[in-house]
């Protein structure tokens, strides 16, 4: 898989195998149940504050956007032209939101940062390991050469 | 986003004055640019101070990043929530 910046301020994912797609449609399942990080953002507030009514109803509804928004791209991409998935500089904040809900959904499940050897890791856990790799290689990409920010 | 505060009852003068202390909290995921440039966008903050207080969320484990009113607090918190950063709110001390 290549991912190289355009002359127009984006990116562009270049996938060259089946599992490279494969990988990129794994975005979406990773993140699961965006409303999982919405209730987890909630629960580190005063359970007075109502933030569970107030305030998770329209995260949810924005992380949703987000994966939403991502897993169409790939799937126009993939019918379409079958080369490349573009990433347009005024959609890089869907992405990298998709993406690290992506991230903070393995960590959740796998507690990645936690393994310190995958070596000999199970097959289920050095996968989501690899995956986490490729989404925070991307993240760096997309900071670094769309967002104006540099990790 | 409508702010979370809008259907709340009012409270009395003397406990919506308590300033409130709006906090980052450490996680291994968010990068620490993701970070810096979320506090630049949310709060104004200049890239010095913003990484300032990004390496003190990754150093301490958190950092009060703002303190005042509790309904603007509240607010900052949500926006940081929506960027997915660990945020909550405390009575400033």
């Amino acid at each position: 898989m290549n991912v190289i910046p355009t002359l127009e301020g984006g990116l562009s994912i270049q996938p060259e195998t089946e599992a490279d797609w494969m990988v990129l449609e794994t975005i979406a399942s990773d993140i699961g149940r965006p409303a999982h990080l919405a209730e987890s953002l909630a629960d580190l507030m005063d359970k007075e504050s109502d933030w569970e009514e107030l305030v998770v109803p329209d995260l949810e509804q924005n992380f949703n956007v987000q994966c939403r928004f991502v897993q169409a791209a790939i799937e126009d991409a993939r019918k379409n032209n079958g080369q490349a998935v573009f990433i347009k500089a005024h959609d890089a904040e869907k992405w990298y939101g998709a993406i690290n809900q992506a991230r903070l959904s393995l960590q959740a499940r796998y507690d990645l940062h936690g393994v310190e050897d995958f070596e000999d890791a199970p097959a289920e856990l050095r996968s989501a390991h690899f995956r986490d790799r490729f989404y925070l290689t991307l993240q760096g990409l997309l900071l670094e050469y769309v967002m104006g920010e540099s990790e | 986003m409508a702010s979370p505060s809008t259907s709340k009852k009012s409270k009395p003068k003397a406990q919506k004055d308590v300033p409130w202390s709006v906090l980052v909290l450490d996680d291994p995921v968010n990068l620490m640019g993701y970070v810096t440039m979320v506090l630049k966008r949310v709060f104004g903050y200049n890239e010095e101070r913003a990484a300032t207080l990004m390496l003190e969320v990754h150093t301490t484990g958190r950092s009060v990043v703002w303190t005042g009113a509790k309904e603007k607090a509240e607010f900052y918190v949500q926006q940081l929530h929506s960027w997915q950063l660990k945020s909550t709110m405390e009575k400033a001390v």
